[in-house]
């Protein structure tokens, strides 16, 4: 890849901005919020977030958003992954390895189904299937 | 132990953003001899009573999380060091700001391997709002620079996904050229 200049990156994003745009108006549909203290760090928080941006770009699932945070106290189960989107209740994913990053855009993301053997934060135990 | 050096650096900016800082500068030069990063922030600094208990493992200041008893990110940066005859140095003034550098031969067998930058800087630079992040990047006969408020006037919203996967393009592409350059 040639070294990019901002004024490329400035295009890259013009080519993007129509769809963006239309998208935007729809609204974002996804909130993804990866733990970034030192534990999240320690356990793979980079990790996670560049699988969560992969696999986001490979299943199509753009319309989201991807936000840190720093320890969200619960440093024994990271790292760890809060989601929120409409329609989904909120939850908070312990153990977020890159596989579990995947799943939860396809899955949780995607399809709307959670990922119910990383929920950390039960939202409600009615609507987690084992 | 954070098991790159990069991970180190994103505990540092990590440490600037949450003491409030609005400019942070990190300089990070590698080369096939040597390791050298550096952090400098204007956020709320420590006094020198603090700084002697930030590098105690078992000190967290407890106002994020009460009952939490340890605070690793510096002790981790200073165990790195020690295991591999590195030096670090910390320069604090309450109220004015932190700058923590960290230097290393980088042939040294117990060095972490230097990690994905690019990742790494997407993620710094996308992990908050409302601060200035300068990112100098150094080889032996090269170096590029990155600010985040330049790639937000670009980009625009720097958290959202489309973006954050054009700037880790960008950045990667940077990273390449450097590499090239040596």
């Amino acid at each position: 890849m040639a070294k990019l200049t901002l004024e490329d990156l400035r295009k890259l994003r013009d080519e993007k901005k129509q769809a963006m745009n239309q998208r935007d108006a729809e609204g974002k549909t996804a909130q993804v919020i990866i733990g970034m203290g030192t534990c999240g760090i320690a356990a793979g928080a980079k990790a996670a977030f560049d699988a969560f941006l992969d696999e986001m770009e490979k299943t199509g699932v753009t319309s989201a958003s991807i936000k840190q945070t720093g320890c969200m106290g619960l440093c024994f189960s990271e790292p760890t992954v809060e989601v929120k989107m409409e329609g989904m209740p909120d939850v908070v994913y312990g153990n977020v390895d890159e596989n579990t990053a995947r799943r939860i855009v396809r899955d949780h993301l995607k399809n709307k189904t959670l990922v119910s053997d990383h929920i950390f934060d039960k939202p409600s135990t009615d609507i987690i299937k084992d | 132990m954070h098991a790159t050096l990069c991970d180190l650096i994103m505990d540092l900016v990590q440490n600037s953003v949450e003491a409030g800082a609005s400019e942070i500068e990190l300089t990070v030069r590698a080369t096939d001899r040597q390791i050298a990063f550096s952090v400098k922030d204007n956020g709320k600094g420590m006094s020198r009573d603090v700084q002697a208990k930030a590098v105690d493992p078992f000190y967290s200041d407890g106002e994020k999380h009460a009952h939490r008893r340890v605070g690793l990110g510096l002790p981790f940066l200073l165990q790195t060091a020690d295991a591999v005859g590195g030096r670090t140095a910390i320069d604090s003034e309450e109220g004015r700001g932190t700058l923590v550098e960290f230097e290393a031969e980088a042939d040294h067998v117990d060095l972490p391997p230097f990690g994905d930058f690019a990742a790494a800087a997407t993620m710094m630079i996308s992990q908050a709002d409302g601060f200035e992040l300068r990112i100098v990047r150094q080889a032996d006969n090269d170096s590029y620079t990155l600010s985040r408020s330049e790639l937000e006037e670009t980009l625009g919203d720097l958290n959202d996904t489309e973006n954050l996967m054009l700037m880790k393009t960008y950045i990667r592409s940077q990273e390449e050229d450097l590499r090239k350059a040596g």
